[in-house]
């Protein structure tokens, strides 16, 4: 094991868990690399070494954003908010064929895709995350008032102006919602 | 009993084997111990996380060993189960043995 190569070890593992716990850890598997190398081949021992190493780093990761609470509700959020594309996408293609006036598919637009996938959004971030619905209606905030800015002609004034305040409003909707069913 | 005392599979099976291990038990002779015993493969990584959780939860505590040359010059992290972790232990085993009251005859079936 190449001194270069540990350092690496060390500094990942310190990142993903308390400095003492990742210490602690490096002088395991080598404690233990150490009794296998003197009872196996030095190429089975390394396979094993690295084995334990890509093993251990999901599970590392996955208690450290635990840990780092704060961090998950950011991914949980916005990963909510790349879902609401998809989702909202789905229902749009669904309900689109139903009207040819273009005031009626913006009303289904804003009102029905977008409200109803952000609501669920809202829902389903705050069921895994209690702050993850209201760091959601920031993020739709701040992602319709962008488009406004950047593209303002794109869509009619009244179109971004609903998006932006029932957008926002949704996933708080939603979140309440989410409450509600884990009281009864 | 509150819901929240109940303890996960990987974490009985953890405390078990500090449990066993006594003054001996640290990372690497958690993670042995648990394959000899189960035949389960487990990372270190694993051990460390559960261990972690369960000491955020105190139901295990911790303190750092002195370093040793086969270790690199590292300390060794040493764990020993609190009271209220043998509490929520025994309370998650008998819930486990009250469970399984009366169906070993359908396991044998199986």
């Amino acid at each position: 094991m190449s001194p270069s190569t540990l350092l690496r070890a060390q500094w990942l593992l310190t990142w993903l868990m308390p400095s003492a716990y990742a210490e602690a850890l490096l002088g395991d598997l080598l404690e233990e690399r150490r009794l296998r190398l003197d009872a196996g081949s030095p190429a089975g021992v390394a396979r094993w070494y690295w084995i334990q190493l890509a093993s251990s780093l999901p599970v590392l990761i996955w208690a450290s954003m635990y840990r780092r609470s704060s961090f998950l509700t950011l991914v949980i959020a916005v990963a909510s908010y790349l879902a609401v594309g998809g989702v909202a996408f789905v229902l749009r293609t669904a309900l689109s064929p139903m009207t040819t006036s273009m005031f009626a598919r913006t009303v289904i637009d804003v009102l029905l895709c977008g409200v109803i996938a952000m609501t669920a959004a809202g829902y389903v971030a705050a069921l895994l995350r209690p702050g993850a619905a209201p760091l959601l209606a920031v993020l739709v905030l701040v992602g319709a008032s962008l488009m406004m800015v950047l593209d303002p002609d794109s869509v009619p004034l009244w179109y971004e102006g609903s998006f932006l305040v029932l957008g926002s409003l949704a996933p708080i909707a939603g979140a309440a919602l989410s409450r509600r069913w884990r009281k009864a | 009993m509150p819901r929240g005392e109940f303890l996960g599979s990987l974490e009985q099976i953890v405390m078990l084997a500090v449990v066993r291990l006594g003054s001996d038990a640290y990372g690497m002779t958690v993670r042995r111990e648990i394959e000899e015993r189960t035949g389960r493969e487990i990372s270190i990584g694993a051990v460390y996380a559960t261990l972690e959780r369960l000491e955020a939860k105190g139901y295990v505590s911790s303190f750092t060993g002195e370093p040793t040359a086969e270790r690199g010059g590292r300390a060794k992290r040493h764990f020993e189960v609190e009271a209220a972790g043998l509490q929520a232990l025994s309370a998650s085993q008998e819930a486990l043995k009250n469970m399984s009251v009366g169906l070993s005859r359908r396991w044998k079936r199986a």
